[in-house]
């Protein structure tokens, strides 16, 4: 007896959490497939007959800049995404194998630069980036000057997931190598680097995943050429008459892409980045 | 190696040194140049007779003790349901990695939508089960709407608590537990005196995390309520932004993000702290 009302319990519990978790994104996908008028209605209907597709059609064809802003921040998240893998990996490896002095601690360091808020070096960048034009161009508004700014959040958790990853390849391969007379580069990039691919390819999913969520430096360093999907969302909810189903069909929209990548990877993301956290 | 620390040292190293330099600087953006002027403490002195630096700070600091608690004990919770489901918690780890990877904008957007105070599904339903009689302006005092906010920061911020600290549960040796059961340990004692300590780093880990995470909210202020009403969902990250980038006065925006750089700081030194490796060695052997 004590036993089915203990399955019950975890039953209930469980259909809470779902309700709780799913419940608001439940809304927001409904949202975005009912016309505003229908929404605008009390209690607001939401029969069959009211599905529409409009505010998709509306966000991606009629008006907006979505389009666009998809388009930026698809360049901004790849730029971001392959600058730290080829400048993470490299670090990574170094100070996986290489015995730089107390890597330990410097990786430590690296994380807790992690910790940083955004806007200590928003500030500083934002003066550089204005007053900086090496050929005449300032790096404010552009898909660069974002990307590096990027690095600064992105670059190190890389690192640090994939000298985890590069410690666990078993150094017998690469003294093999070595003996057949390669060079360290060479090693590198002949034997390490081709059994790191998969492993490479989830940590630029996260990169990616961050680039593509970012608001705050986006606001600071980007006006009008550049214009990520978070700032064209937040645009929506700036407007003097919010229209909430384009709004939510838009925040579907700039969803879609990073939840699946999520999902597909997540079993790199809970043991390569959540437990990662645990271990240091 | 070389390259990347070049990198960090370009976007990390250098805006921060420059940050604490500025914030002893009078300076503004005037005619598309900066004009700056050294000033000592002033804009600290500053700091402290400023009601909304106040304000700000008192904002920040309870928005993130209450986040902290609230979502460390949720994710708890959640972590010992899921766990109690053993394999079969494959499908529910899928439901958390959504709110985990929408962007805080889209996540600030549907809750504007909810809280809606004329077409909200928050007074909708609300209505409907007699909880309140008649529509609630969610934003609208400052109060309640910093704890609406609070709530909205919460739900994305439980999933990866929770995935942190189901990892930490599948890490406590199951020999402990049957060990316990032998010793007739009740459920709640087994809680107390295996789940607990066998938790202790990964709980310690998220309250840091989670707090630096609380800390720096921006977008979701950003979205719902642009720091108002009255000022009442102003946090220092937010003041900082507004301060630098709609008042175009960088150095005393540069002082308040010092401040908020150096709370941050020390809870970075906790985690980094807890999860020395070199210490830890060393615990056994003391032991």
């Amino acid at each position: 007896m004590r036993r089915r009302l203990s399955t019950w319990g975890i039953r209930f519990a469980l259909l809470a959490f779902m309700i709780l978790a799913l419940g608001p994104i439940v809304w927001g996908l409904i949202t975005s497939f009912t016309p505003t008028s229908a929404l605008t209605q009390t209690p607001p209907d939401l029969s069959l007959e009211s599905f529409t597709l409009d505010n998709y059609v509306d966000v991606l064809v009629s008006r907006g800049n979505l389009p666009d802003a998809l388009f930026d921040s698809a360049v901004v998240a790849t730029l971001t995404a392959s600058l730290s893998l080829v400048l993470g990996s490299a670090a990574a490896y170094a100070l996986a194998r290489l015995k730089v002095p107390g890597s330990n601690k410097i990786l430590l360091a690296v994380l807790a630069t992690q910790m940083f808020p955004g806007i200590v070096i928003a500030i500083p960048l934002f003066i550089v980036y204005s007053q900086f034009r090496p050929l005449g161009y300032s790096l404010i508004d552009t898909h660069l000057g974002l990307s590096l700014t990027y690095l600064s959040f992105t670059l190190v958790v890389v690192i640090w997931i994939l000298k985890g990853f590069f410690e666990s390849i078993p150094p017998q391969l690469e003294r093999a190598a070595a003996v057949d007379g390669a060079s360290t580069f060479q090693t590198f990039r002949l034997v390490v680097l081709p059994i790191s691919l998969p492993v490479l390819f989830a940590t630029g999913v996260f990169a990616f995943i961050e680039a593509w969520n970012e608001f705050f430096f986006a606001i600071i360093l980007t006006r009008v050429d550049v214009k990520t999907v978070p700032i064209a969302i937040a645009e929506f909810s700036g407007q003097y008459r919010t229209l909430y189903g384009e709004m939510l069909a838009a925040a579907v929209l700039a969803s879609i892409p990073v939840v699946l990548l999520a999902i597909i990877f997540r079993r790199f993301i809970v043991k390569g980045f959540v437990e990662g956290a645990v271990k240091g | 190696m070389a390259p990347a620390l070049l990198v960090l040292l370009g976007v990390l190293a250098y805006p921060i040194g420059a940050s604490l330099l500025l914030g002893f600087q009078d300076a503004t953006i005037a005619g598309g140049g900066v004009t700056s002027e050294w000033i000592g403490l002033g804009n600290y002195e500053r700091m402290l007779s400023d009601p909304t630096f106040a304000i700000a700070l008192r904002n920040s600091l309870y928005f993130t003790f209450v986040e902290v608690i609230a979502v460390v004990i949720i994710s708890l919770a959640v972590a010992l349901l899921l766990n109690h489901l053993g394999n079969r918690s494959g499908f529910f780890v899928v439901i958390l990695l959504i709110p985990w990877a929408l962007a805080p904008v889209a996540n600030a957007v549907l809750w504007k939508w909810i809280y809606n105070a004329n077409y909200g599904i928050l007074n909708t339903v609300l209505l409907q089960l007699g909880l309140i009689d008649q529509k609630v302006v969610w934003l609208g005092d400052p109060f309640l709407a910093l704890n609406m906010m609070l709530i909205a920061d919460s739900w994305k911020a439980v999933p990866f608590i929770t995935l942190l600290l189901l990892a930490g549960l599948q890490n406590v040796p199951s020999q402990l537990y049957r060990a316990a059961r032998v010793d007739g340990a009740s459920t709640w004692a087994r809680f107390r005196h295996v789940t607990l300590p066998g938790l202790r780093v990964p709980i310690l880990v998220a309250v840091v995390l989670q707090s630096i995470w609380a800390l720096k909210v921006f977008d979701l202020v950003f979205v719902l309520t642009k720091g108002g009403p009255m000022d009442g969902t102003v946090v220092l990250n937010f003041l900082a932004w507004r301060v630098t980038f709609n008042f175009l006065d960088l150095g005393y925006g540069a002082a308040i993000a010092n401040v908020l750089f150096g709370i941050m700081f020390i809870l970075a030194l906790i985690y980094v702290r807890a999860l020395d490796p070199d210490r830890k060695r060393r615990r056994p052997a003391a032991e």
